[in-house]
C-alpha cells in the first residue's frame, strides 16, 4: 500500500506537516521541566532571611489520635554560608528548658556540631552531628529536616525534574532527589524524595519521602504560606508518617526577621540558661 | 572518696543559735511559693504572629511548675519494703524587664518506710541556711532553688540558692564537685535530686571566644551521708574505718567548717569551643564534702573519732568532640589534698593524707537510630606511697549505658551497668519509661548490686530493689 506514489506523498507531507507542531511541543516540555540540579539552587537561593526567630507549636499525634503538644522558639541565622539554629523547648514541663544547637557547616564533608542541653542533667551534651536520620524529639522530622529548614541539602543527592503537579490547587514542579551515595541513603533514613516545588516562591509545597528499602514513609505538606517582611514564610507544616500512622503538625507564629541578633541564643552558654 | 558513716542521736528539731530564725527562714521560703501560686498572673507577653519587629518585652511573665511524683521500692532478697515515697515540687519562674529572672522551687517528701533516713537526721554536715524542715521521721520539706538572674553588660550574675554543674560524666563523679551529694540513695537517685543545692554567687564573664565562670560558696553544706541502721549506710571497710579487735569507738560531731568568709569555696571554669573541640579548665580551693573520720587514740582502747573536713585545690579540665557517631568526651581532676582511711596501727590518727588524680574518659555512638550506647573507664589514682589505706591505690570502674526511644519518644528503654574492675562487684540497673501524656508519667525497673562486701558497690549487696513510679507535671 505504502508503495503507492500517492500514499507516500501523502505521508510524507502529513509528517512534514507535523513536525515542526511535534518539535515545538518538545521543546515546550524541556522549557517545562528544568534542569533539577538548577531548581534545588533555585530553592536553596530563596530569601529566607539572616535571622529569624519563631515561635513553634509542635503537635504529635499518634495514630489513635492522642496528641501531645510542645511549644517551642526556634532562632536561625547565617555566619557567612553556615547556618546556625537554636530550638528553645518552653511547654510542656516534662521538656521544658531543654535546648537544641547546630551548626551547619556549608563545607562539604564538614560534620555539624550539636548539642543538647538536658535540664534533667543540667548538661550540655554534645551529640553527634551524623546523626541526621534520627527523630527530633519525638517528632516526625529528623534532626536534617530540623536543620534544613525547607533548603535542600546539594551535597547529598542527585536532582531530577520528572513532571507537573498541583499541591493544595497550586501548580508546581517535581523535583526528585536521590541520594549519591548508599550511606548518605542509610544516614539520612530516606532512598528517595519527590519534591513539588512552586517555581512562584521557590517553596516546595509539598514533599514525598521513602525508606531505605523502597517503601513510602513520610509526606510533608507545607501551607499557610504568606509574606513576612517581604519573605515567603511557610506557617503550617504538617509531617504525616505512613508507616507509623503518627503526625506532626508545626504552627509557626510570631515570626521576626532581622539583620543583627539583638542577644546571644546560639551558644552552649545561652541554652544552658534558657529564654 | 573518703566517706563515714556515724551514729549519733537524733533530734527530731536542732536547738541551738540559730534554729528557730532557721525554721523561720525555711517556712517563709517555702511559704513563698505557694504564695506566689495562688497570685493571678498579672501580665502575660503579648506575641503577634508574622508582626514585623519583635514585641518589646515590657511585661513580667510568671510560670508556675509542680511536679507529683511517687515511687515505691522493694528490696528483692526479702521482699521488704525499701521505700514509698511522695514528693511535691512545687516551684515559679518569673521574668522581669531587662532580662532579669526569678527562679524558687521547692521539695516536699513523705515516705511511707522511712528507711533511707530513718528517725530524725542530724543534718550536722548541712549549714544552718540550707538544712531541711523535718515535720517527722517521715516527711520533710526543703527549699531546693532560690536564685536571681541578673545580666549585665559585663557579665551573666546568678545569686541564690542553686546548683552548679561541672564535668561530662555519667553516673559517677570527678568533676561535678562544687555542690555536694546526698546518699540517702547511694548513687540512685537522679544527681538533679540528690545535688545539694547552695547559697552561690556566679558570674559568668564573655571573654573574647572563652566564657569564665566565676563561683563563691559561702554556703558550708557537705556530703550528706546515711546514718547507721539507713538502708544505705556505708559498710565498705574502705569508706569506714573498722573498730580492731579490743577497741571501741567513740563518735564525736563532726568539726564543719561555719566561718562565712574564711571557709567559703571559690572557684572558676573557663570553657571555649575550638576547632570542633569543647574544652573547659577548672578549678576551686574548696573543703572535700566528704567528712574525715579522724581518730584520736589517746584514750586508747576507746578510739575518738572526730570527723573533720579540710580544704583542696582542685584543678581539672574537660573535652568532647563529635567523629562521624562517635562523641568522645573526658574530664579529669587533681587534687593537692585527699584523706583515706588506714588500718596501719602505727598511723596517729588512722588518716594518710595524699593528692590524688582521678579521670574518666567516654565514648558515644550514636550509630543506631534513636539509640545511644555509652561506655565509660574511671580512675582514681592514689599518688603519694601511703600505708596501710583500705582500699586500693588505683580504683578503676567501667560503665555502660545503653538507651532507646520508641513510639516518637513516648517510651524510653535504658540499661545502665557500672562494673568495679579491683573487687569485681558491680550494679546493673534496668528502666523501662512511657509517657501517657505529656503529663502523665510512669516507669519501672531494678538497681541490682552484686559482688564483694569491700567494693563501693558490692556493700549493697542485700538492696538490691525493684522500682515503680509515676509522676504527674503540671
Amino acid at each position: 500500500m505504502l508503495t503507492s506514489p500517492t500514499v507516500r506523498a501523502v505521508v510524507l507531507a502529513i509528517v512534514l506537516l507535523a513536525a515542526p507542531v511535534l518539535w515545538s511541543h518538545t521543546l515546550v516540555l524541556a522549557d517545562a521541566l528544568p534542569d533539577g540540579r538548577s531548581v534545588a539552587e533555585n530553592v536553596n537561593a530563596r530569601d529566607d532571611g539572616r535571622y529569624v526567630s519563631r515561635q513553634m507549636v509542635m503537635q504529635l499525634i499518634d495514630s489513635g489520635g492522642s496528641t501531645r503538644e510542645r511549644t517551642t522558639r526556634s532562632f536561625r541565622t547565617y555566619d557567612g554560608t553556615d547556618k546556625k539554629i537554636a530550638i528553645y523547648f518552653e511547654q510542656p514541663r516534662n521538656v521544658r528548658d531543654t535546648a537544641f544547637l547546630t551548626f551547619d557547616y556549608a563545607e562539604a564533608g564538614e560534620q555539624d556540631d550539636q548539642w543538647l542541653y538536658l535540664p534533667a542533667l543540667r548538661k550540655v551534651r554534645r551529640i553527634s552531628g551524623s546523626d541526621r536520620g534520627d527523630y527530633f524529639m519525638g517528632t516526625d522530622f529528623t534532626y536534617d529536616d530540623m536543620k534544613l529548614d525547607g533548603k535542600i541539602a546539594l551535597g547529598d543527592y542527585e536532582f531530577q525534574s520528572i513532571g507537573r503537579d498541583a499541591a493544595d490547587g497550586m501548580p508546581c514542579l517535581l523535583l526528585e532527589a536521590t541520594p549519591q551515595t548508599d550511606s548518605i541513603a542509610q544516614e539520612l533514613g530516606y532512598s528517595r524524595t519527590v519534591s513539588c516545588i512552586d517555581e512562584d516562591i521557590w517553596i516546595a509545597r509539598r514533599t514525598e519521602f521513602w525508606d531505605t528499602q523502597g517503601n513510602r514513609l513520610k509526606t510533608l505538606h507545607v501551607r499557610d504560606i504568606a509574606q513576612v517582611s517581604g519573605i515567603w514564610t511557610p506557617q503550617l507544616l504538617v509531617m504525616e508518617n505512613h508507616k507509623t500512622g503518627h503526625k506532626t503538625v508545626f504552627r509557626i507564629s510570631d515570626v521576626v526577621y532581622k539583620d543583627e541578633m539583638d542577644r546571644d541564643v546560639f551558644s552552649q552558654a545561652a541554652i544552658r540558661r534558657g529564654l | 572518696m573518703t566517706l563515714f558513716s556515724r551514729e549519733r542521736q537524733c533530734r527530731e528539731f536542732e536547738s541551738g543559735r540559730s534554729a528557730g530564725g532557721r525554721a523561720l527562714y525555711l517556712a517563709l521560703s517555702l511559704l513563698l511559693i505557694p504564695g506566689l501560686l495562688v497570685v493571678p498572673p498579672f501580665a502575660v507577653q503579648a506575641q503577634t504572629a508574622s508582626d514585623d519587629s519583635e514585641a518589646e518585652e515590657d511585661d513580667v511573665e510568671i510560670v508556675y511548675i509542680l511536679r507529683a511524683s511517687t515511687e515505691g521500692a522493694l528490696e528483692i532478697d526479702n521482699l521488704d519494703g525499701q521505700k514509698l515515697e511522695t514528693e511535691l515540687l512545687p516551684g515559679v519562674e518569673i521574668a522581669f524587664d531587662e532580662g532579669i529572672r526569678f527562679t524558687a522551687k521547692g521539695r516536699i517528701r513523705y515516705d511511707a518506710f522511712d528507711q533511707l533516713e530513718p528517725g530524725s537526721p542530724s543534718q550536722d554536715t548541712t549549714s544552718p541556711e540550707s538544712r531541711r524542715l523535718r515535720f517527722n521521721s517521715n516527711s520533710e520539706a526543703e527549699l531546693r532553688e532560690f536564685f536571681f538572674e541578673v545580666p549585665t553588660d559585663f557579665a551573666y550574675f546568678i545569686v541564690g540558692k542553686q546548683q552548679t554543674v561541672w564535668g561530662q560524666s555519667d553516673g559517677l563523679k570527678v568533676l561535678d564537685i562544687v555542690n555536694p551529694q546526698d546518699f540517702r540513695e547511694f548513687i540512685l537517685e537522679d544527681f538533679e535530686e540528690s545535688r545539694i543545692p547552695l547559697w552561690t554567687l556566679k558570674a559568668e564573664i564573655p571573654l573574647g571566644d572563652v566564657l569564665a565562670e566565676l563561683v563563691w560558696i559561702p554556703d558550708t553544706t557537705y556530703n550528706n551521708i546515711p546514718e547507721p541502721g539507713a538502708a544505705f549506710a556505708f559498710r565498705s571497710p574502705s569508706l569506714v574505718p573498722v573498730a580492731p579487735p579490743g577497741t571501741s569507738f567513740v563518735l564525736d560531731d563532726p568539726d564543719r567548717p561555719d566561718r562565712f568568709i574564711e571557709d567559703s569555696d571559690i572557684g572558676f571554669r573557663l570553657s571555649a569551643f575550638v576547632d570542633g573541640w569543647d574544652l573547659s579548665f577548672n578549678y576551686i580551693y574548696q573543703y572535700d564534702d566528704s567528712e574525715i573520720p579522724f581518730q584520736d587514740r589517746t584514750s586508747f582502747p576507746t578510739v575518738v573519732i572526730e570527723p573533720e573536713f579540710r580544704r583542696t585545690h582542685v584543678v581539672g579540665g574537660t573535652f568532647s568532640n563529635a567523629f562521624g557517631d562517635f562523641v568522645v568526651r573526658g574530664e579529669a581532676a587533681f587534687s593537692t589534698s585527699r584523706y583515706f582511711v588506714t588500718d596501719d596501727p602505727n598511723n596517729a590518727n588512722g588518716i594518710e593524707e595524699s593528692p590524688d588524680f582521678n579521670y574518666v574518659l567516654g565514648l558515644d555512638w550514636y550509630g543506631l537510630r534513636d539509640t545511644l550506647i555509652s561506655g565509660q573507664l574511671f580512675q582514681d589514682i592514689i599518688l603519694d606511697d601511703t600505708e596501710g589505706v583500705t582500699r586500693d591505690r588505683t580504683e578503676t570502674t567501667v560503665t555502660l549505658l545503653a538507651r532507646r526511644s520508641l513510639l516518637n519518644d513516648r517510651l524510653a528503654l535504658e540499661l545502665q551497668w557500672l562494673q568495679g574492675l579491683n573487687v569485681g562487684d558491680g550494679l546493673v540497673r534496668p528502666k523501662v519509661q512511657y509517657d501517657f501524656t505529656d503529663s502523665v508519667t510512669v516507669w519501672g525497673g531494678a538497681d541490682v548490686f552484686y559482688g564483694s562486701s569491700r567494693g563501693l558497690f558490692g556493700q549493697f549487696d542485700g538492696r538490691s530493689r525493684l522500682v515503680l513510679g509515676v509522676a504527674l507535671n503540671l
